[in-house]
C-alpha cells in the first residue's frame, strides 16, 4: 500500500475541510475555538474546578426548557370566562397534565432552577476557598457578583409566573419589601407592580424581565466571564505543592505572608521586602 | 493598583502553568462532561419525582410538593406567603425584624450590607496568600456568613404556619367576649383574609411581618381610621409593606374595624 494519500482522499479531505478554512479566514473562529480547546490549565486542576461549567450546563437547561414553556405558555391574569380559572394558570395545567413530555419540561425547568442556584453557591463556595478572587481576578469575582444576584432576579420573577397562590402571596410580599427600601424603593415597586395592585400589568411585567430582559444579561454577563476565565487562567488549589510554587518570591524567598493576620514570620510585616531589596 | 510582588507571582503562574500544565481538552473537559451529564441527570430526576408523585389536583402535594397550588385569587387570602427556597433566609429576617421601627434593617439593612461584603471581597482581602489555614479572617468570617445564612433558612422552612381558625376562636383566645354579632363577623374575616399570616392575634397568627394587633383597639384610631388603613395602608403610612385589600366590601370593612377597634387591653368589650 502506498504511504501517501490517494489523489481522491486528498481531494475528499480538501473539500471536507473547505468550510472550515473558509470560516477561519474571514472570521478566525476556528483558532480561537483551537486556543480555548488547546489551551493550558494547572496540571492540578480537578473536580472542585468542574462546578463552575457545571452551573454553566444548569443554565442552558434553563434556557432550552424556557424557550419551549415559552411557545406554551400563556402570560395572562384574565380569567377564562368557561372555567373561571386565570389563563396563565390554565396554560401550566394544560402544560403539566396534557402536553407531551411537557411535565418534563416543566420540571425541570423547576427544579433547574434550584439545582442552579446551589451550582452558584457551590461554585462561589470553591473562588472563596481557594482564594481565586485575588490579583488579577477580582473584576471576574464582581462579574460573578451581579450574576448571582441577577440569577436570584430570575428566580423572584419566574416564580410568580404559574399564577397560583403561592406565587401570587409570596410575590405580594416581595414587592412590598422591595417598596420599603427608601429613595428607589417606591418607585421600584410601581414598576414591579405596574399599577396599584398585583395584577395582569404584574404578570406580564415579570414575564419580559424572566424571559427576555434578565436572561439577556446573564448570557452576556457569563460570556465575559469566561473570557476573563480563559484571559487569566485558572486558580490551582492552595494546598497543592503548585501553590506554594506560586506563593514563592522569584528569589526563592519565604511564601507570602503579608498581611493583617500573618504578618512575616520575622517580624517587620513587611512581607520581607526590605529584606529582600539590600 | 497590583504590587509588584503580584505581578511577579502571576508571571511565575503563567510560566509555571505553560510548563507544567496540561491541555484544557481533553483532560479538564472531560471531567467537565461527566460533572454536566450528573447535573442533567439530577434535575431530570428531580423533574419525575416531582412529577410522578404528585397529584392532578391542585394542591395535592407529593415528595417535592403539589404541580400547582390553587389558582390566585386576589380576594380570599387566607395563604401563607413562601418564597422559593433561597429567599428563606430573608423571609425569616423580616420575622425577626417585625416591628416597624425595626422591619427595614431586615428588608433592607441586612440584604445591603450582605451584598456589599460579596462585591467588596476581592478589595477587603489584599493579601496574596491563598492557604485555608493561613486566612482566619476571611474563612471564619464566610463560616458565620455560610451559618447564619442556613440557620435562617431552616428556620425560614420550618416556621410554623398559622393555623386557619373561626372568628369565635381568636376571641376567645384574646379573653374576649362573642356576643356582637359585628365583632365576630370582622373576627372571622380576619382569620379568614389572610391578616393572620402577618399578624399575631392572642395566642394565634404569624409573629410578624406586621406587629400583634390583640390591643390595638388601645391606640383610640377610631372605626374609620382602620376602614381607610385596610382598604389602602399606603394611604395613611407611605412606605409600609402591608398590601392593600381593595378587594373587601364596605361592610366587611365596616366589621373589621368594629372588631379592630374593639380589641383592647382586658380582654377589650368593657
Ligand atoms: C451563571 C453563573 C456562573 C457561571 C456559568 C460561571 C462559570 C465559570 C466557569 C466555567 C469558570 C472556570 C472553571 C471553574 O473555576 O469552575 C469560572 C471561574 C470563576 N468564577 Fe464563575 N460562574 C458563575 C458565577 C460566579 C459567581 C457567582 C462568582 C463569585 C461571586 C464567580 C466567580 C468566579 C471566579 C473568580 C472565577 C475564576 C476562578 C479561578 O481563577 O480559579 N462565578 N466561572
Amino acid at each position: 500500500m502506498p504511504k501517501t494519500k490517494s489523489k481522491r482522499q486528498q481531494q475528499i479531505e480538501a473539500v471536507a475541510l473547505y468550510p472550515v478554512d473558509w470560516l477561519e479566514e474571514r472570521s478566525g473562529l476556528i483558532g480561537g475555538l483551537r486556543y480555548f480547546l488547546f489551551r493550558k490549565v494547572p496540571a492540578e486542576t480537578n473536580w472542585f474546578h468542574t462546578l463552575g461549567s457545571a452551573t454553566l450546563t444548569a443554565f442552558i437547561v434553563q434556557a432550552v426548557t424556557g424557550v419551549i414553556l415559552a411557545m406554551y405558555y400563556k402570560p395572562s391574569a384574565e380569567l377564562n370566562p368557561e372555567t373561571g380559572k386565570p389563563i396563565a394558570y390554565e396554560s401550566i395545567e394544560t402544560i403539566t397534565n396534557d402536553l407531551t413530555l411537557g411535565w418534563l419540561v416543566r420540571g425541570m425547568h423547576r427544579w433547574g432552577a434550584s439545582v442552579f442556584i446551589i451550582l452558584l453557591f457551590l461554585h462561589m463556595g470553591r473562588v472563596f476557598l481557594f482564594g481565586a478572587y485575588k490579583y488579577p481576578r477580582e473584576l471576574n469575582w464582581l462579574v460573578g457578583a451581579v450574576l448571582l444576584l441577577m440569577a436570584m432576579g430570575e428566580g423572584l420573577t419566574g416564580y410568580l409566573l404559574p399564577w397560583d397562590q403561592t406565587s401570587y402571596w409570596a410575590t405580594v410580599v416581595a414587592i412590598n419589601i422591595n417598596a420599603n427600601a427608601p429613595i428607589a424603593g417606591p418607585f421600584l415597586g410601581d414598576f414591579l407592580r405596574g399599577g396599584q395592585e398585583i395584577g395582569s400589568e404584574t404578570l406580564t411585567r415579570f414575564y419580559s424581565l424572566h424571559m427576555l430582559v434578565i436572561p439577556g444579561g446573564l448570557a452576556g454577563l457569563i460570556a465575559l466571564h469566561l473570557y476573563l476565565v480563559v484571559r487569566l487562567g485558572i486558580t490551582p488549589p492552595p494546598w497543592t505543592k503548585a501553590a506554594g510554587g506560586y506563593e514563592a518570591q522569584p528569589n526563592g524567598g519565604r511564601p507570602a505572608r503579608t498581611g493583617l493576620v500573618n504578618p512575616s514570620p520575622r517580624g517587620n510585616g513587611n512581607g520581607g521586602r526590605e529584606r529582600r531589596e539590600s | 493598583m497590583a504590587s509588584k510582588e503580584q505581578r511577579e507571582q502571576f508571571k511565575l503562574y503563567k510560566e509555571d502553568v505553560e510548563r507544567r500544565g496540561k491541555q484544557f481538552y481533553p483532560y479538564a473537559m472531560f471531567h467537565d462532561t461527566i460533572m454536566s451529564f450528573v447535573v442533567v441527570s439530577v434535575i431530570a430526576a428531580l423533574a419525575a419525582v416531582w412529577y410522578f408523585t404528585a397529584e392532578e389536583t391542585a394542591g395535592e402535594a407529593g415528595v417535592l410538593g403539589p404541580r400547582y397550588a390553587e389558582p390566585a385569587d386576589p380576594a380570599t387570602t387566607s395563604f401563607v406567603p413562601r418564597p422559593d427556597w433561597y429567599f428563606y433566609f430573608l423571609f425569616y429576617l423580616l420575622r425577626i425584624f417585625k416591628w416597624p421601627e425595626s422591619v427595614i434593617l431586615g428588608t433592607v439593612g441586612i440584604p445591603t450590607i450582605l451584598m456589599m461584603l460579596l462585591f467588596a471581597l476581592p478589595f477587603l482581602d489584599r493579601r496574596r496568600e491563598r492557604r485555608i489555614v493561613r486566612r482566619p479572617v476571611a474563612v471564619v468570617v464566610a463560616l458565620m456568613v455560610i451559618a447564619s445564612m442556613g440557620i435562617l433558612t431552616y428556620k425560614g422552612a420550618t416556621a410554623e404556619e398559622p393555623s386557619a381558625t373561626s372568628g369565635e376562636a381568636l376571641l376567645v383566645g384574646n379573653d374576649m367576649p362573642t356576643d356582637d354579632e359585628q365583632v365576630v363577623a370582622g373576627a372571622d374575616l380576619f382569620a379568614k383574609v389572610g391578616c393572620l399570616n402577618c399578624h399575631a392575634y392572642g395566642s394565634q397568627g404569624a409573629d410578624g411581618p406586621g406587629p400583634d394587633v390583640s390591643e390595638v383597639g388601645d391606640q383610640g384610631k377610631g372605626e374609620e381610621y382602620w376602614v381607610q388603613w385596610i382598604r389602602n395602608p399606603q394611604s395613611l403610612k407611605p412606605g409600609t409593606s402591608m398590601p392593600a385589600f381593595p378587594n373587601l366590601t364596605d361592610e366587611q370593612l365596616q366589621n373589621l374595624a368594629v372588631f379592630l377597634e374593639a380589641s383592647k387591653s382586658g380582654g377589650g368589650g368593657g
